[in-house]
């Protein structure tokens, strides 16, 4: 279980990417991983292709990742997704409110 | 004289041959005697003479005729034969030496002459000896390379056996400038259907290079398994070359990923030239210039394995080459240029690789390749590979039942979920669905746990401060947790492909969550909706302390 965070070269992606196990554990670690967000309005996105488990806390997490960042990020797009994730995203109905990719 | 130079020789008369033999002796050389050309002929490769004396009057062979038979036995290592006679017409001395002879010596001779021609006949023998050695240590060290280089591209065949060069959408062009190629091309499909390309230009060409593709090709499909991103495929790619590589040795590369869409191209340049995304009108889109140092040579701290990001579509392609492209040299000695490079890849709506590659081809003409030359095309389509084909589920399974009784030190200091789960996911008939059944139990467990137990109100997390405060508050209630436990029943049935999960806690009973907190919006409620959309039979019962659900794999 570990998060990375990286900026694109060009400073208009912010990448997150979460291995292993993404629920409440993370909690802290994920809402700085966005603290800091530079003034280029960037894409924000979460990159799950080794993220094996994911639970509603995580869900939770990204909720309030997109409500706390609003208008300073262009987007946020949740990637890579394994099926089975792709389908707990689809059945909380996430592709309303985030670009999944 | 280190060994003794061993001289034959030939005269009918004994006489002639004792005083021969007794100044040779003098001379420190080693003498054989024969009375006639076939005693010569016989013991010739008995004696191995490096110098032959020979008489030109014998009877049964004579001189002349002995002479060519002897150079063809002395094979390709110069002999010297001087000649020893009485005749002294112009014409028996020309004779002499076209029948191969090297010198002659005129009886009655001065001792000293005689020594003298010896010592120079015998530094041409040796001098032949020694450039006959050479040339048989040279033909040898040449079948050994010969061989190692079959070894070696017999292993690089075996360690690129699965690179996907055949992908649909990739075309690939690499012509080494000697039998090993210093640039590499890799393609592999990740597991989410993602596509991996790794163009890389090692220094040099030939074999030392081509020796670092080794480690490089062993990661670089080590880790498209495991479906891994660009930034840590370049990290650990640069740690490899890094340890593995002398100082002067690294690797320009440019990796790029497409998602399992066709739409996202990922991708860190180190070092090689700028790819470019092109469309069907023959329009550049985006450069992919280098933005980093090659692999290999900055150590991990400095390294940097930011990558940049494109959206991309089916009516797009993204060229790749090396310098071996642009710096390409024809007769008149001009480069190929990046400039012309461009203008051919824009002259036209989707340029074929062959066309780029005749283009390159007349512009060289005869002129020899100095380095290697690499050009690689591919189309931002779909992916369509399945890498990770669904395991047959073939075979006899066994039904099972579990109870797992959880106590108050558990769940403190372990994470009871993760654990059954890494069990759990061992077996072949839950594997696959393991990530939907750890989100089942863990919804089920927290559930129990928080409102069962620990009496945390959901509707903090409705802001994401008040989500903070529910999990500092879960952490400090869960320390000040006494008494209480959790039971998580699993029962599985292979025929009805069928799992039944009850969890129970030991609290106060709570009643369920009202349809509000099912809400999308909210950022709770949401894992009870998670069940209720994945399972059957969703039920609480005991008021609120069990609940009971049936998932089909």
């Amino acid at each position: 279980m570990s998060l990375h965070r990286q900026f694109s070269n060009d400073g208009k992606q912010l990448i997150i990417t979460i291995k292993g196990k993404f629920d409440f554990s993370l909690v802290q670690e994920f809402r700085q991983a966005y603290a800091e967000i530079n003034e280029q309005q960037p894409t924000v996105v979460i990159d799950l292709r080794e993220t094996e488990y994911l639970d509603s806390s995580a869900l939770g997490m990204l909720l309030n990742m997109r409500k706390s960042l609003g208008d300073r990020v262009k987007e946020i797009q949740l990637v890579n997704c394994r099926p089975e994730i792709r389908r707990i995203l689809d059945i909380s109905r996430f592709d309303k409110m985030f670009v999944i990719a | 004289m280190s060994v003794a130079m061993r001289v034959l020789i030939v005269d009918d008369q004994p006489a002639n041959r004792l005083l021969l033999a007794s100044l040779l002796n003098d001379f420190g050389y080693d003498v054989v005697l024969a009375a006639d050309g076939h005693d010569a002929l016989n013991n010739f490769s008995e004696w191995a003479p490096d110098i032959v004396l020979l008489d030109i009057m014998m009877p049964g062979i004579t001189g002349y005729e002995l002479a060519p038979k002897l150079k063809e036995l002395a094979g390709t290592v110069h002999l010297p034969i001087i000649f020893i006679t009485a005749l002294d017409e112009q014409e028996s001395l020309l004779r002499c030496l076209s029948v191969g002879g090297d010198d002659f010596l005129p009886v009655p001779f001065e001792p000293v002459v005689l020594q003298a021609k010896l010592r120079a006949h015998q530094r041409v023998r040796e001098l032949s000896q020694s450039v006959h050695e050479k040339n048989r240590s040279l033909a040898w060290h040449s079948a050994r390379i010969d061989r190692e280089h079959r070894i070696v591209e017999h292993i690089f065949r075996n360690a690129l056996s699965r690179n996907y060069l055949d992908y649909e959408h990739i075309e690939t062009h690499l012509i080494p400038a000697s039998m090993f190629s210093g640039d590499l091309c890799l393609v592999a499909a990740g597991p989410l259907g993602n596509l991996y390309v790794l163009l890389g230009d090692f220094t040099g060409h030939g074999l030392a290079p081509a020796t670092g593709a080794l480690p490089l090709s062993q990661a670089f499909f080590t880790m498209a398994d495991r479906g891994v991103s660009v930034a840590e495929m370049v990290t650990e790619f640069n740690q490899r070359l890094l340890q593995l590589l002398p100082d002067d040795m690294f690797c320009a590369a440019i990796m790029l990923e497409i998602s399992a869409s066709g739409e996202r191209l990922t991708y860190w340049n180190g070092g090689m030239p700028t790819a470019f995304l092109i469309n069907d009108d023959g329009e550049i889109c985006e450069r992919l210039p280098a933005q980093h140092m090659a692999l290999g040579i900055l150590p991990g701290d400095d390294f940097d394995s930011r990558v940049t990001t494109h959206n991309c579509h089916s009516q797009q392609r993204i060229v790749l080459h090396s310098d071996g492209v642009t710096e390409l040299r024809n007769q008149q000695q001009q480069i190929f240029g990046e400039q012309r490079f461009e203008d051919l890849l824009t002259s036209q709506g989707r340029i074929k690789l062959s066309q780029v590659v005749a283009e390159l081809e007349a512009f060289r003409g005869n002129k020899e390749l100095e380095d290697d030359v690499s050009l690689a095309i591919l189309r931002c389509k779909p992916t369509a590979v399945k890498h990770e084909p669904a395991v047959a589920e073939a075979g006899v399974r066994l039904p099972f039942e579990l109870k797992v009784t959880i106590g108050v030190h558990e769940m403190k200091h372990a994470e009871p979920v993760t654990i059954l789960m890494s069990s759990l996911s061992q077996l072949p008939a839950l594997k696959s669905q393991r990530g939907t059944i750890f989100m089942l139990l863990s919804e089920a467990y927290n559930n129990a746990l928080e409102h069962g137990l620990l009496g945390l109100d959901s509707g903090l997390k409705d802001d994401p401060q008040g989500f903070e405060t529910y999990y500092q508050q879960r952490t400090s209630r869960l320390d000040d947790l006494t008494d209480g436990q959790i039971t998580i029943k699993l029962k599985f049935d292979p025929t009805e492909r069928l799992v039944q999960v009850k969890v129970s806690d030991s609290g106060a009973g709570v009643s369920t969550l009202s349809q509000k907190d099912m809400q999308e919006e909210r950022p709770h409620g949401r894992g009870l909706a998670l069940l209720s959309g994945l399972t059957e039979n969703l039920e609480w019962l005991d008021n609120g302390r069990t609940v009971q659900f049936d998932f089909r794999l």
